[in-house]
């Protein structure tokens, strides 16, 4: 690929990726017509997707289910090939080099332990640090920082098998740094954990990036580790990619925007999205007034959460 | 990149094998069980074994103790698809999670990672039966105990123990194509039962197959003719070996190129 | 409990047997290739052995008593054990335990569907071959109808035995031991692997009074009219044997579930 300024972590160029799925049938009936059947369609999962995704970024990678988030991710590592376009991670086409590609990724999904459950997280560390030739100075290295960022001790020789959710997810996140690789994936990290948790989740992971200059791709459906971590998002529906660009261009574009909340005479809270280009939030309170009593009045800048379902809103039509 | 050869592969081996059998030790009563399960498969497939010769006294002019050679002889050849590659078992169920994606993250060898996570131990149970009865056998019919002979018995055993190998990569690896395979292993598993009878039973195009495709003839009876008839040993059971390493390779080639086609959309 | 709800149960899971299209034509293929071992094993045990007839058994009757008792055992077939302990691992067992319908009830008609797809694409054909390999060895009459019904009392005993060993999941994460010592059991003793009637007389006495043979033994002995069936009084007490067992075992399967329900109760799952 030409134009490279040789910064970048990861490069798609019109990735597609078509899945080929037969055609069922409904019913009982169906069911045994489809014994036979030969009726197959092709499913574009990723339709022409580029982006290009610099070292030490940590980008979210957001979209609502089976957009095509998982599909890319699994591109990325090398364990799909795409069915046309390029991609390039840390130089090299992952899929016709998975072992070489696997030495330079870590990847985290979501709830699947890659952990080995029976043994204690230190022996699966001991292990990784093998398969990946960590030189042993590294390997301490990395686990002093791991100490600095962590409460190490509580979970370092429990079985992976005894530990919380929670805990298996910091394991994780921890098994997949331990090579120092320069891009991390982390598919869906907090998905199922409680809020202090999820603050030592992202935590950890800003910690990381800023320590070893990691690239993090990010997928979520969690706004608030979007907030918490990501200075860029990229967005992708129906497998395009709708958006891409700074956060806070993000907040610029639909800045004028504002939540207002109104508390009701029934103490209920009532909420509207409204455009303050266009329409004057006093004027929408005073109309208001004039048909029901207002005890209370909010006026929120608008979150990351509602900019999105704006976005996704504006795809679909 | 930084080679991975043998020795590192040994070397990780060896040391998942270890951090395995450490926690095995602490989950006592799973452990009892399955050897107790070991156990009372290798009691009633001798149980049957005595019955049929209780009512034949010989089978296609194999008698007793020849018979019960092949039996041992087929019961060792089974251990290290059991202590080894039992992982295989639980393929289908990782494949279909969407779980497997995992051994596909690590800079190794994915067949390796995969089966390397299983060690069975009750396996060695059935390895201490199988022994044994070679042994009674060996002594009843009275084969001479040489270095030479000892040494052909482990090398076409370890043949032996390469055909069963390569059948359950074989059938494992239906699961990356077809929903619903696990009946495939059931049943390739139960084949393995006739592999303790003497394969000259089959006859024509069965003959072929069975030896050929469906390589039951040489799980115990091809190999174990060179101790038993060293006089007259077809060339089947010499080439077995090479034919062994062939088959097992191919089953590898198969299982691999499973993962690769395997599009991974379990969710 | 309405039968419509339990028959919906049985259509969903014949749809999604047969989603695994192609694996359900292998296993067509493989069980084949299956009943070709045991046709020249015992084409050649015969041979060896001189007589027509061993033990009261012709070389065809053993043939059609081994094929359609694999035929049976594919048919009765069912993974509750492994999915029983799959679900306790997972926690999904509390969810299951939350169905607005009892446990065993639940998991018993799920399985009805598998059972009939495995009916039609296994015991059926292989019954259709056996008739004409045999050229209707197999006398048609009423012996049809008391197999029928001797195997719907079959299913549901081997059902009961299964759910009286998959509890002990809770106990154990060794499935594969419970499992197979579960089959190893049952595979002998009911006379699937090899028939009763070649049994040691001693053993036969023992192994008759069992309820494992009610699974296997029974039903097949009643389509080829042995053990007695051709009278009305051996036809009865064969009935009677199953009826017993099948009385016992769902009186004992009931209290054992009960009690391993209670401990992931204190558990919490």
């Amino acid at each position: 690929m030409n134009g490279l300024t040789g910064n970048e972590a990861v490069v798609m160029k019109n990735v597609c990726k078509d899945f080929k799925v037969l055609n069922r049938h409904e019913g009982l009936k169906g069911s045994i017509r489809d014994l036979f059947s030969r009726d197959y369609k092709t499913v574009s999962a990723v339709k022409d997707v580029s982006m290009t995704v610099n070292r030490g970024e940590i980008i979210g990678y957001l979209g609502p289910n089976g957009a095509g988030k998982s599909t890319t991710i699994k591109m990325m590592t090398g364990v799909l090939e795409p069915t046309s376009g390029e991609i390039l991670v840390n130089g090299k086409v992952p899929y016709k080099n998975r072992t070489e590609n696997c030495e330079n990724i870590g990847v985290v999904f979501g709830q699947r332990s890659q952990l080995w459950w029976a043994l204690p997280l230190v022996e699966s560390f001991k292990l990784l640090r093998d398969i990946y030739m960590v030189p042993q100075k590294d390997y301490e290295g990395m686990i002093e920082l791991y100490r600095s960022l962590v409460d190490l001790e509580s979970i370092l020789h429990k079985p992976v098998r005894q530990m919380s959710l929670g805990q298996r997810t910091l394991s994780d996140i921890l098994a997949a740094f331990i090579h120092n690789p320069p891009v991390v994936f982390l598919d869906e990290p907090t998905i199922g954990l409680d809020v202090s948790m999820k603050a030592k989740i992202r935590e950890l992971i800003l910690g990381l990036n800023k320590e070893k200059n990691t690239t993090v791709i990010l997928t979520t459906h969690d706004m608030g580790d979007v907030d918490a971590l990501c200075r860029r998002i990229v967005i992708i529906d129906k497998g395009m990619k709708i958006y891409d660009n700074d956060i806070d261009h993000l907040k610029n574009y639909f800045g004028s925007y504002r939540t207002l909340k109104l508390k009701l005479a029934d103490d209920t809270w009532e909420e509207m999205l409204i455009d303050e280009k266009t329409t004057d939030v006093m004027d929408v309170i005073m109309a208001r007034q004039k048909e029901t009593k207002i005890k209370d009045v909010k006026i929120l800048e608008i979150s990351t959460e509602d900019v999105i379902k704006k976005i996704y809103e504006g795809s679909s039509k | 990149m930084r080679k991975r050869g043998l020795g590192f592969y040994a070397g990780i081996y060896r040391k998942i094998l270890i951090q395995d059998l450490k926690s095995k030790m602490s989950y006592r009563a799973d452990f009892i069980i399955s050897t107790i399960g070991m156990i009372m498969t290798n009691l009633a497939g001798f149980v049957t074994f005595m019955i049929l010769f209780h009512n034949f006294p010989t089978i296609n002019g194999w008698d007793y103790h020849h018979m019960l050679f092949l039996y041992g002889f087929s019961l060792v050849a089974l251990t290290p698809v059991q202590c080894f590659f039992d992982n295989n078992w639980n393929l289908r169920f990782q494949v279909y999670s969407g779980d497997f994606i995992k051994y596909c993250f690590r800079p190794i060898n994915v067949f390796f990672y995969f089966i390397s996570e299983v060690f069975d131990v009750k396996g060695l149970g059935q390895l201490a039966f199988g022994i044994g009865t070679i042994v009674y056998a060996w002594i009843k019919i009275g084969i001479p105990l040489t270095p030479l002979v000892i040494a052909k018995l482990i090398v076409f055993l370890l043949t032996a123990s390469l055909f069963m190998i390569a059948l359950m990569n074989f059938a494992a690896a239906t699961c990356f194509w077809l929903k619903g395979s696990g009946y495939v292993m059931v049943i390739m598993f139960r084949f393995k039962d006739f592999a303790k009878y003497p394969a000259s039973i089959f006859q024509g195009i069965f003959s072929v197959i069975f030896t050929f495709i469906i390589p039951i003839a040489f799980i115990a009876y091809y190999p174990s003719l060179v101790i038993l008839t060293p006089d007259n040993v077809p060339l089947l059971s010499w080439i077995s070996p090479l034919f062994g390493i062939l088959f097992f390779y191919l089953s590898y080639k198969f299982w691999m190129l499973g993962v690769r086609k395997y599009d991974f959309t379990g969710s | 409990m309405n039968l419509k709800r339990l028959l919906s149960l049985t259509r969903v899971g014949i749809m999604s047997s047969l989603q695994f299209r192609l694996g359900t034509f292998v296993t067509l293929f493989a069980n084949l290739i299956y009943l070709v071992l045991v046709y020249y094993l015992w084409k050649a045990i015969y041979a060896s052995s001189g007589t027509d007839v061993v033990n009261g058994m012709t070389f065809s009757d053993t043939m059609i008593y081994l094929i359609l008792a694999t035929a049976l055992f594919n048919f009765l077939e069912n993974f509750v054990v492994w999915d029983m302990s799959r679900s306790i691992q997972s926690g999904k067992i509390a969810l299951d335990l939350l169905k607005p319908m009892r446990f065993r009830k639940y998991t018993f008609w799920s399985y009805t569907g598998n059972h009939v797809v495995q009916f039609v694409l296994t015991f059926i054909p292989t019954f259709i071959i056996v008739m004409i390999v045999t050229k209707g060895a197999i006398n048609l009459g009423l012996n049809l109808l008391w197999f029928i019904i001797a195997t719907v009392l079959a299913l549901v005993i081997n059902y009961n035995i299964e759910m009286m060993v998959a509890p002990i999941c809770l106990f154990t994460e060794s499935t594969w031991g419970i499992n197979i010592v579960k089959e190893t059991i049952v595979l002998l003793l009911s006379g699937a692997s090899i028939p009763l009637a070649f049994f040691p007389e001693k053993a036969r006495m023992i192994v008759q009074y069992l309820p494992f043979r009610a699974v296997y033994d029974i039903p097949l002995s009643m389509l080829l009219g042995k053990s007695g069936s051709d009278t009305w009084q051996g036809l009865v007490s064969l009935f009677g044997l199953q009826l017993i067992w099948l009385a016992v075992l769902t009186i004992a399967g009931n209290i054992f579930w009960n009690c391993a329900v209670k401990k992931v109760t204190v558990n919490g799952g």
